[in-house]
């Protein structure tokens, strides 16, 4: 009779097959301990990324991203500066799927490394954990040569949201580098702090549109200001429609009716069609009959997302009442 | 009545050079949802044994030397 | 020992639950069940093997149904889902899944499974249309399984890889005593006897043949051949709504999603073949399906999914996450072609049709607890009758049902069943063993799926169906008289075509009961072309009544989320087509 059950094996056996003189059968020994499930492989995971051969080491990293904890930790923290790149590598990819806040402790040392590919490897893992133990670390990494490594310290700081670090992230939006600004600008959304928000629309101007692009989208899903308003209506002069989508859903949002004139010529046949179908929702959702000449010519339009909004928009205005009057 | 063979290109490759099934490795056979791979008794390495396949990659993907190729079936490739 | 040879052998063991399936559901209703009662025996049943089995085997790229505080309601979920269906919805699992969904991504998060999360470290839902916002992105979804199976490992579960179940047993009062499996590599037997039994054994996506014409390039993980479907029916459990096949846009010749939902966010979207927009339904129904079938036979066809569009940047995030999660050759395949996304749109085309909750609404018909019509039996994911469940569905219902069906057997104890039905089913799964001479699996299976083809695909017309029912009882004569297998693999084989056969037996049956249409695509008959609310504003549920198919009404449960009156037609207010101009 073959095996009813998948086996759970036992260590002991384990260590024998560690102790093989063939490379092939220790690298197979460390791949069904990644199955083993008890946090008692992860010592004899350690221990295999002492192996000689290369092939075993990196299998003990991939192993090792079946574990959690401080001293799973630790091992990938040992993993990640091997001299061989597959096994460097396998052990980012498993570090950052660590969940357990106890695994910052080992990986905080490392943060600090010579090499940039293990530094933003750890900061990446510490993502997750959001310890705010680490920030100062963090806040270190955002003055790193590396533009990675200054992308990862943004991811770090942040996913745990809090107020002292926003002096740091505003700065990191005028950083050199478009994914750091980008990134900076992003994570400022949690806050609405006067000083957050007049960063953010700065951003607006960046030279790069994808920056302009998150800025314009995070400022669209703020409360709203004068400045903001002012700010959207600015980005519907934007040279790239990505831009100006994200400023007329944000003026959408916001029902900002003195935007009207800027946001109706999206409608134009001419325009990319994600921001015809854009612009017609943000009419609707500003409902003011101001919005209506520019909606009308669009009721019946070819494009079925466009006539939907369109006519939706349409209904909105005639039900906000202002638009009676002009109902046909 | 007799059974004919069709012959088919199959789309999953193996390269025994890198293969470690000889030395105990089953991934790719186990992670197969179709069952189609097997461990040739001649060369010891792994191998296609049935053109039955989903082109979904696990094979390829958790081979731990690189050594599966998944290829997209001549048919719809 | 020859490869795959036949062993002859049958061993039984007992335990409290047993999961049949090991793909989404599965790992998830046995580990719900494990936890609710760690002294408690549960075991996984799989026919491949759980690491890497099922409709999610390399991860999934993004949920397109995830009801999240502060971006969806439950309440509003339930309504959309109930339009989506043409009212045909019980709403109460709906509303059980809408409720509980969130604390399921919650703990996904806490296995590891990574979700798209903005730069604050909050789920960063995606919005697809004012209606509603339900997609989050999974471009690191590729360690789905690989997370899950680390669960089972550390909750010490019983995993039994490689046994295919074939038959529920159930005792003489009707409720559920277990089931039969048979090992794919030996053909050996076992029986299971089990309190309660939970069936998660996906879609049945091997149903409708690939216009490729290679049998297991399906639109679904080509392992789920039907066979929960088919063993729920002989348990004589009812399946409902099975004539609302699913059929799904893809992309041609591949046969795999372009999952326009993950890409749209970017603002990619479906075209025809002058580029523009002509999708009128705003959710993924078979109102959609059937706007996507008219533009293929238009002159206007074929249908595209266009990024050409937009900036090379944000295509090259796109790529990203199509080329590595879910169906990650979709890469392999766009580069033999030497299809450049930022240049060329990707053809699409519709799928074989196949049932599959997931995308529509056949399934085994089951209450908000996941219970089945069989006392003891549940069932959850791709086959279990909660509409548009999707991937998110599986795992909030698989929990559901893992917890339920662990409260109901601490309380009851194991039933007793008839020991000639394992003598008849070893009868059953051995005859083409034992035959010298015969028919390959593979050819009565092709000859099923190219038939189904032929007669079930809609538009379905009356006349093609009683044609196809004729032709199908011409093949099950040669399944049950004429198959022949010649190892443990090729009867493997013979028992997924007795499935897909059931399935296509059972496609048939319950389109020509429904005599109206219905859902769009997924139910157009060509003779009844009108939705006929005043007679068949109902479920229709088939099942097995004194070894015969039936079919019969069974009224949609009172709506515990109202729909106002012009709600109900919300979705066909929307698609108001261009007034002549």
């Amino acid at each position: 009779m073959s095996e009813l059950f998948e086996a759970y094996g036992d260590l002991e056996d384990f260590e024998d097959r560690l102790a093989s003189d063939d490379p092939g059968e220790r690298r197979v020994a460390v791949m069904e301990l990644g199955d083993f499930g008890e946090p008692a492989a992860i010592a004899l995971l350690a221990k295999s990324l002492e192996d000689a051969d290369a092939g075993v080491r990196t299998q003990a990293a991939v192993s090792l991203g079946e574990y959690d904890g401080a001293e799973a930790a630790a091992a990938l923290a040992k993993a990640i500066v091997d001299d061989d790149e597959n096994v460097a590598q396998a052990a980012a990819h498993s570090m950052a799927e660590l969940k357990d806040p106890d695994s910052a402790d080992p990986l905080l040392p490392i943060v600090g490394h010579a090499n940039a590919f293990v530094r933003a490897a750890a900061l990446r893992a510490l993502r997750e954990l959001r310890r705010p133990d680490t920030l100062k670390a963090a806040l270190d990494a955002l003055n790193d040569s590396d533009a990675k490594v200054r992308t990862e310290a943004v991811g770090v700081i942040g996913f745990m949201k809090l107020e002292e670090a926003i002096p740091a992230l505003k700065a990191a939006t005028t950083d050199e580098d478009g994914n750091v600004r980008r990134a900076a600008v992003s994570a400022l959304a949690f806050s609405q702090l006067k000083t957050a928000v007049d960063t953010i629309i700065r951003a607006m101007r960046d030279p790069d549109w994808m920056v302009r692009e998150i800025a314009a989208e995070t400022i669209g899903k703020g409360e709203g200001s004068k400045e903001a308003s002012e700010a959207l209506m600015a980005a519907m002069a934007d040279e790239y429609w990505q831009v100006r989508l994200k400023a007329t859903r944000g003026l959408g949002r916001l029902k900002i009716a003195e935007a009207i004139e800027l946001i109706g010529p999206g409608l134009a046949e001419d325009q990319a069609p994600n921001l015809r179908k854009e612009t017609a929702a943000a009419l609707g959702e500003i409902a003011s009959p101001a919005g209506r000449g520019y909606l009308e010519p669009y009721n019946d339009d070819s494009d079925p997302d466009v006539r939907k909004n369109v006519r939706w928009a349409l209904n909105r205005i005639s039900a906000s009442g202002a638009g009676v009057s002009g109902a046909s | 009545m007799p059974l004919a063979e069709q012959p088919s290109t199959v789309p999953v490759v193996v390269d025994n050079d890198k293969c470690i099934a000889d030395k105990g490795c089953r991934v790719c056979v186990d992670v197969c949802p179709l069952d189609v791979l097997r461990i040739s008794d001649m060369s010891n390495k792994a191998y296609m044994a049935y053109d039955e396949c989903w082109y979904c990659m696990p094979c390829e993907v958790d081979c731990p030397t690189q050594a599966v190729t998944v290829n997209i079936p001549y048919l719809l490739k | 020992m020859t490869m795959d040879a036949i062993l002859d052998d049958t061993s039984e063991v007992k335990c409290d639950v047993l999961v049949i399936g090991g793909g989404t559901a599965g790992p998830m209703a046995a580990l719900k069940a494990k936890l609710k009662n760690p002294k408690a025996n549960v075991i996984l049943l799989e026919k491949a093997n759980v690491k890497r089995s099922g409709a999610i085997s390399m991860g999934m790229d993004g949920l397109n149904n995830a009801v999240i505080p502060g971006y969806a309601t439950p309440e509003q979920y339930v309504k959309e889902i109930t339009i989506a269906n043409d009212g045909i919805v019980d709403q109460k699992p709906v509303l059980k899944y809408a409720e509980n969904c969130y604390d399921i991504i919650q703990e996904l998060d806490s296995f590891g499974i990574r979700f798209l999360k903005n730069e604050n470290g909050d789920f960063d839902v995606k919005k697809v249309h004012h209606i509603g916002t339900y997609v989050l992105p999974m471009p690191n979804g590729d360690t789905v399984k690989r997370a899950l199976y680390r669960q089972l490992r550390r909750a010490r579960l019983l995993i039994s890889n490689r046994y295919m179940a074939t038959r529920l047993l159930t005792a003489k009062d009707g409720r559920i005593a277990g089931a039969i499996g048979v090992n794919t590599r030996t053909g050996e037997f076992l029986v299971v006897r089990a309190k309660a039994v939970i069936l998660c054994m996906g879609a049945a996506g091997r149903l409708g043949l690939p216009t490729s014409g290679y049998m297991y390039g399906t639109y679904e993980n080509a392992a789920n051949s039907g066979d929960g479907y088919a063993m729920a029916y002989h348990a004589g459990a009812k399946l409902a709504n099975l004539e609302c096949f699913q059929i799904n846009p893809l992309i041609k010749d591949y046969n795999g999603p372009a999952c326009a939902y993950v890409a749209g966010p970017f603002g990619a979207y479906t075209a025809n073949n002058m580029g523009e927009r002509f999708i009128e339904c705003d959710y993924w129904s078979g109102q959609m399906m059937l706007e996507f079938f008219n533009e293929l036979q238009s002159g206007k066809g074929p249908v595209f999914l266009k990024m050409d569009h937009l900036h090379e940047k944000t295509v090259e995030e796109i790529s990203k996450t199509l080329h590595n999660v879910e169906r990650p050759t979709r890469g392999h395949f766009h580069d033999g072609r030497k299809t450049d996304y930022a240049k060329d749109m990707v053809e699409m085309h519709i799928s074989e049709i196949g049932f599959c909750s997931g995308h529509s609404a056949s399934g085994v018909f089951v209450d908000e607890f996941a219970r089945t019509t069989v006392p003891g039996l549940y069932a959850a994911g791709d086959m279990a009758n909660v509409p548009h469940n999707y991937m998110l569905g599986a795992f909030t219902n698989g929990a559901i049902a893992g917890e339920h069906a662990m409260g109901y057997a601490d309380d009851v104890e194991l039933a007793d069943f008839d020991a000639a039905d394992v003598a008849l089913e070893r009868e059953r799964v051995m005859a083409p063993t034992k035959r010298e001479d015969g028919i390959p699996p593979n050819q009565i299976e092709y000859k099923t799926r190219r038939l189904v083809n032929d007669y079930l695909q809609p538009p379905k017309v009356t006349k093609k169906y009683h044609l196809g029912q004729q032709r199908f009882a011409e093949v099950r004569e040669d399944l049950e008289q004429g198959m022949m297998v010649r190892n443990s693999h090729e009867l493997l084989r013979s028992l997924e075509a007795a499935s897909i056969l059931d399935c296509a037996d059972m496609a048939a049956h319950a389109s020509l009961f429904r005599t109206e249409s219905r859902w769009g695509l997924y139910h157009l008959r060509s003779d009844y072309p009108e939705k006929d609310n005043e007679n068949w504003f109902c479920h229709a549920l088939l099942g097995k009544e004194n070894g015969k198919m039936v079919s019969e009404k069974h009224a949609v449960s009172d709506y515990v989320v109202p729909i106002a009156e012009d709600e109900k037609d919300l979705y066909d207010k929307q698609r108001v087509a261009a007034s002549a101009s």
